[in-house]
């Protein structure tokens, strides 16, 4: 068994892979690997289905097709969380993509809006390059506490 | 009153480097010309800047900064290199369905009407007849016949939504284009050239597959005709970015 291509630490079958099976994702955080996770095994199905209707109605599923194809996907840092737990409707998720694109290696960063639709969480919005940073988190996580994203492992252990 | 004479002598002399498009021209030429997306920002202020804004797009630079921008779909030729469509005799080849640009020389319908004068002056070599026995074509800002000057502005207008969405578009998802239009615009001749693939990515109007099928192979003989040219090496260097940007989509194509 392999550890998740999310970066996670935690094997695959216990981190993405459920997920891409239909599992729902606990939070924000969780959907967010997941998504990456889905571009790095090249499933765009997942990529496309966990969009809000707006957002399908803008993927440009050839594009994704194709930078699943040709980029190698180096790794995912998760660069702030805001909400998007358990007991929340919304939620973003900053992050940086590492990966090499036509012998160039390049870096997204982004900050991911989140939003629960009947209970389930999608990728709602997104800002390329947020100038602003989003509203400061009031609760840090500390390195014993659960992890955000859902794992039930400490977060040390996982996304920290 | 001021009176201009022109008659074409169909020296083919004009039929050399890039020309801008409409885009229905570009994409029913993309197995002909390699073609690209040429963004010029207009300042405020100057004459040009409020027909630029209604055929392109408006962007905010800086704090009480605007420049409308013009996107035109682009035949990316270097000026040395013949159009490929112009023929051994120097006739066009294409003549009956050629581009509208074309027609319209040597007006511009992305200037105003009145201010289309210097544009009639031709350029060093070409062998336009200006002479008394020529017909006057445009009398005190105001051309005469009109007729191939509207449709191309009409073709130009009937795709400024989608090519002001598509600006915007991709001004949103690659922050380094706003600082590269700001730097740009502080040139009064700045312009800058992108890939035309971020356009047909950009919307889900246009079908990518047959146009990499048809505009791959032009890119790839374009590419090789300028390998050598020690003046065209930013088209080279286009061409190829061009192609690595299309080849995965070509190659689905042909399957």
């Amino acid at each position: 068994m392999s550890l998740c291509v999310c970066g996670s630490n935690i094997k695959s079958e216990d981190c993405c892979v459920p997920l891409h099976a239909g599992k729902p994702a606990p939070t924000a955080l969780a959907l967010m690997r997941a998504r990456y996770a889905a571009y790095a095994t090249k499933n765009i199905d997942y990529v496309e289905k966990t969009c809000t209707e707006k957002l399908r109605k803008e993927f440009n599923r050839l594009d994704a097709e194709r930078y699943a194809d040709e980029a190698e996907w180096i790794g995912l840092e998760i660069l702030r969380t805001v909400d998007g737990g358990m007991d929340d409707e919304t939620g973003q998720v900053e992050f940086m993509t590492h990966y090499k694109y036509q012998n160039q290696t390049l870096r997204q960063h982004e900050l991911a809006s989140f939003c629960r639709i009947n209970g389930e969480w999608v990728y709602c919005d997104y800002e390329i390059n947020p100038k602003k940073m989003p509203v400061v988190n009031s609760h840090q996580v500390g390195r014993n506490d659960p992890c955000p994203c859902g794992s039930q492992k400490k977060y040390k252990k996982c996304c920290g | 009153m001021i009176e201009q004479r022109f008659r074409c002598t169909a020296c083919g002399k004009c039929c050399y480097g890039e020309i801008p498009l409409t885009l229905d021209d570009a994409l029913a030429n993309a197995d002909r010309f390699p073609l690209a997306m040429v963004w010029t920002p207009v300042q405020q202020g100057t004459k040009v800047f409020q027909l630029t804004s209604r055929l392109g797009t408006i962007v905010q630079i800086a704090k009480g900064k605007t420049v409308a921008v013009l996107i035109a779909p682009t035949a990316y030729i270097p000026p040395s290199m013949a159009c490929p469509a112009l023929a051994p005799d120097n006739l066009c080849s294409i003549h009956d369905r050629k581009p509208m640009r074309c027609r319209t020389m040597p007006f511009y319908p992305y200037r105003n009407e009145d201010a289309q004068s210097d544009v009639l002056v031709p350029r060093k070599n070409w062998l336009c007849d200006m002479s008394e026995t020529a017909p006057v074509v445009y009398k005190n800002g105001k051309i005469v016949d009109r007729t191939d000057f509207d449709r191309e502005r009409e073709g130009l207008m009937k795709h400024a939504s989608v090519l002001d969405a598509y600006a915007q578009g991709l001004l949103k998802v690659h922050a380094p284009l706003m600082e590269f239009l700001a730097k740009t615009a502080l040139n009064p001749t700045g312009r800058f050239v992108v890939r035309f693939s971020t356009f047909l990515l950009m919307n889900k109007i246009y079908d990518i597959l047959s146009f990499a099928k048809k505009q791959h192979p032009v890119l790839v003989e374009f590419a090789d005709r300028t390998a050598s040219m020690p003046n065209a090496a930013d088209h080279h260097k286009y061409y190829k970015e061009a192609i690595a940007d299309l080849a995965w989509f070509a190659k689905k194509a042909s399957k």
